[in-house]
């Protein structure tokens, strides 16, 4: 792990789950898999901390255990599990466009956390949409269940590896940890519920007084009543499957900034077409026909066979290469290049990168080079057709920033400097890491900054926090005009106006994150692409 | 020896051909650099905005309620507050810090390994407020509906939260009567309660060498 990926690593676990939690998962991180004792022991934390904070980590999939031959059991964090915090939000809006709020709510409840039980799952997802509703209705369990299901069909969520079934043999201690196995086939099987009732509204008095209590009495009546049917039935979000809907977005609306509307509905159905038989890594789509597009589009396009035929011509003509053909058969078998695709996308964004770092005769240059892979100084500025001085100046540039690299030939076998050729060459893999670990330094200095901001206004912060709190309990006791005014004038304008100014940066700073997380997963999907998997 | 004589002449010679790169004879290098890079180098070209939209905001609000939520989750674990050098009459009446051993929320214990589990040693409970009975907590509720002095409210809810933490535990233990372990540190604590100390100070030496020696956060005098 790099020290970026480090660094973002604790800064994300300390904005979400405390300090304790971050110690113990920078250690894991950066040391690797450990057994418990030592992470006591390095990191001086009590015993009970590190229980705590490990217990929290293996709950949201951050941390995993294995028990090892001889008896304990090791602790490993997964880095790049803590890094796709950063993506929930957009986890969260994709279930939301899918599958309307319902779908929304239960995707938010399991990222935040971690792990729950179907009926778990249901009744806290009903409870909050009734609180949303008006007054006297409910939300029915039966609907909650129903999205539920269809989250699991599509796979965006899956089951939890189980518990074994134990052997009831009471001479043998059972094991210090459990190993935890999944069935493939099961992996998606929804348990045969039967869940009835409807959602409950929280009674609106002082929230603060009675929250406890009904806390309390609900967990009173949780241990009273028998355990839920799909007791031990864990479910998790699927983040992979997440991140195969996001490429397809991409992809899609790649196709449609180059072509038009049309060839991207077209490829929109291919790649849902394959969605369940292509494994999320493999280099392209299965083959489909010619035919089967034609009667899966969907029904509001009436295009006729022939111009189908023409698009899927079009599309497997042009130079990126997202779809290709592969046959005649069934009027023409076509796949989509998911690899060449997810390689065009790294490099748009490389380019787009360079574009806008360097100006545009530097991108100029830099597409130059991506074309006809390796030139000479010479060269490069004849085909750039920019002055000798200018192209020089523009390749140093973007060669200390290692945007573009230089590849010797030498002439003769003993490499005089003399008798060597020089080329610049643009590595895409390599430029490509490194764009990704810039992206996580950068995430990392937003966050910082923000955690700043909030930081030196932190006194105005509670200030403002205590005024709003004192007058929502004022209008609910009724004041009058004058009184509410009176506590409003207690925040003066220069103060508000910072609260503004306050407000403004951090918002700008969020949304700087999520569109950093963009080019992440851009750049992360193709060197993922890129690794052979054994 | 050969190459010492050659190496202070002519200005900057490299091991390459320079004009191979485009360095023509006579020109201007830039100077050498002595120090590491600025901190904050001056931007050449502003950042492009930010693109605005329905759907990038939402994602804000999202990202903003997310980390607010999470902050009040159990699953945020707080450090305990520091413990101040004098103990003072008034910390009983301030609402303290999390026990350290406690969780708040109940982890399926199935599935974790068995050394995470948390046992929790019964703290004294505070004098006038005395004890257990599991009947009292409607009664306390009851009264706290009505009362609304915040002094007694949040003793109220620490004293709940203890109990709610040993009776958790109890119960617990009394579903696992088949491991012997749990038993004999059952009868041990109920053993403890009879005595008048503090049994957090005591360490009895059953998590000799297991456990590392932890600071004892409590001074023992």
């Amino acid at each position: 792990m790099t020290q970026a990926e480090i660094k973002l690593c604790s800064l994300l676990l300390q904005e979400h789950f405390g300090e304790i939690v971050e110690k113990i998962g920078t250690y894991l991180i950066r040391t690797g898999t450990q057994p418990l004792r030592m992470i006591v022991n390095d990191t001086g934390l009590s015993l009970d901390q590190v229980k705590k904070a490990l217990c929290v980590l293996i709950q949201h999939n951050l941390v995993t255990y294995q028990l090892q031959k001889r008896g304990f059991v090791e602790y490993e964090a997964q880095c790049k599990r803590v890094l796709r915090i950063l993506r929930y939000p957009r986890y969260i809006y994709t279930a939301k466009t899918l599958y309307n709020d319902t779908g929304e709510l239960i995707v938010e409840e399991l990222l935040l956390n971690g792990k729950m039980t179907m009926s778990a799952v249901v009744r806290k997802v009903a409870d909050r949409l009734t609180e949303t509703m008006e007054d006297g209705k409910t939300m029915d369990y039966a609907d909650v269940s129903s999205t539920f299901v269809r989250l699991a069909d599509t796979h965006f969520v899956q089951r939890c590896p189980l518990v074994p079934e134990a052997a009831e043999t009471p001479e043998v201690p059972p094991p210090p940890a459990p190993t935890l196995v999944i069935n493939e086939k099961d992996m998606y099987a929804v348990p045969k519920l039967n869940l009835v009732g409807k959602g409950k509204r929280r009674r609106s008095c002082d929230e603060d007084e009675n929250h406890e209590h009904k806390a309390k009495k609900h967990k009173k009546d949780g241990e009273d009543a028998e355990p839920p049917p799909d007791d031990g039935i864990y479910w998790q979000v699927n983040i992979d499957r997440f991140h195969q809907h996001f490429r397809d977005q991409g992809i899609v609306s790649a196709v449609a900034n180059r072509m038009d509307q049309t060839s991207s509905e077209i490829v929109r159905t291919m790649l849902r077409m394959s969605e369940v038989t292509t494994s999320s890594s493999a280099p392209y789509t299965q083959p489909l026909s010619s035919n089967e597009i034609f009667r899966s589009l969907p029904a509001g396009y009436n295009i006729v066979k022939q111009v189908l035929d023409q698009y899927l011509t079009l599309l497997a003509d042009d130079p990126l290469e997202f779809v290709g053909k592969s046959g005649d058969s069934g009027g023409g078998m076509y796949t989509v290049n998911l690899h060449k695709a997810l390689a065009s996308l790294a490099t748009a964004t490389l380019e787009s990168i360079v574009e806008e770092r360097f100006g545009s005769r530097c991108a100029r240059i830099f597409r130059l080079l991506l074309r006809k892979k390796h030139l000479e100084q010479k060269q490069v500025e004849d085909f750039a057709m920019i002055p000798a001085k200018e192209a020089k100046d523009m390749l140093y540039k973007m060669l200390s920033e290692n945007f573009v690299s230089l590849q010797e030939i030498p002439k003769t076998p003993d490499h005089a400097p003399s008798r060597t050729f020089y080329l610049y060459t643009v590595n895409i893999l390599s430029s490509a890491r490194m764009l990704l670990h810039r992206c996580y330094k950068s995430v990392a200095n937003l966050i910082e900054r923000r955690q700043y901001e909030t930081k030196e206004n932190k006194r105005l912060l509670e200030k403002s926090q205590r005024v709003e709190a004192i007058l929502a309990s004022m209008q609910a006791t009724g004041a009058e005009d004058v009184q509410l005014q009176e506590i409003e004038e207690m925040i003066t304008a220069p103060e508000r106006q910072q609260l503004e100014n306050l407000k403004r940066n951090v918002n700008k700073i969020d949304a700087s994150e999520n569109q950093v997380d963009e080019t992440i997963f851009v750049l992360e999907s193709f060197i993922e692409s890129t690794l052979k998997k054994p | 020896m050969a190459g010492r004589g050659g190496r202070g002449r002519g200005r900057g010679q490299m091991t390459f051909n320079v004009e191979a790169v485009g360095i023509a004879k006579g020109d201007a290098l830039p100077p050498p650099t002595l120090q590491p890079s600025p901190l904050f180098p001056p931007l050449e070209s502003r950042p492009a905005p930010l693109p605005g939209g329905e759907e990038l905001e939402y994602m804000l609000a999202l990202k903003q309620e997310l980390r607010g939520a999470m902050k009040n989750l159990p699953y945020f674990v707080k450090p305990g507050a520091p413990r101040r050098d004098i103990e003072r009459y008034s910390d009983k009446y301030q609402v303290s810090s999390p026990i350290d051993s406690a969780i708040d929320w109940s982890p399926d214990w199935r599935r974790l390994p068995r050394e995470l589990r948390i046992r929790v040693r019964r703290l004294r409970p505070g004098p006038p407020h005395a004890p257990p009975a599991a009947a009292l907590l409607p009664k306390c509720k009851q009264r706290l509906a009505l009362d609304k002095e915040e002094a007694i409210k949040k003793l109220e809810s620490l004293e709940k939260k203890e109990e709610e933490v040993t009776s958790e535990e109890e119960e617990k233990e009394e579903e696992e009567e088949g491991k012997e372990e749990e038993e004999e540190e059952y009868d041990e604590e109920e053993h403890e309660e009879e005595t008048d100390y503090i049994m957090s100070y005591f360490d009895n030496g059953e998590d000799f060498g297991a456990d590392s020696d932890d600071n004892m956060d409590e001074a023992v005098y």
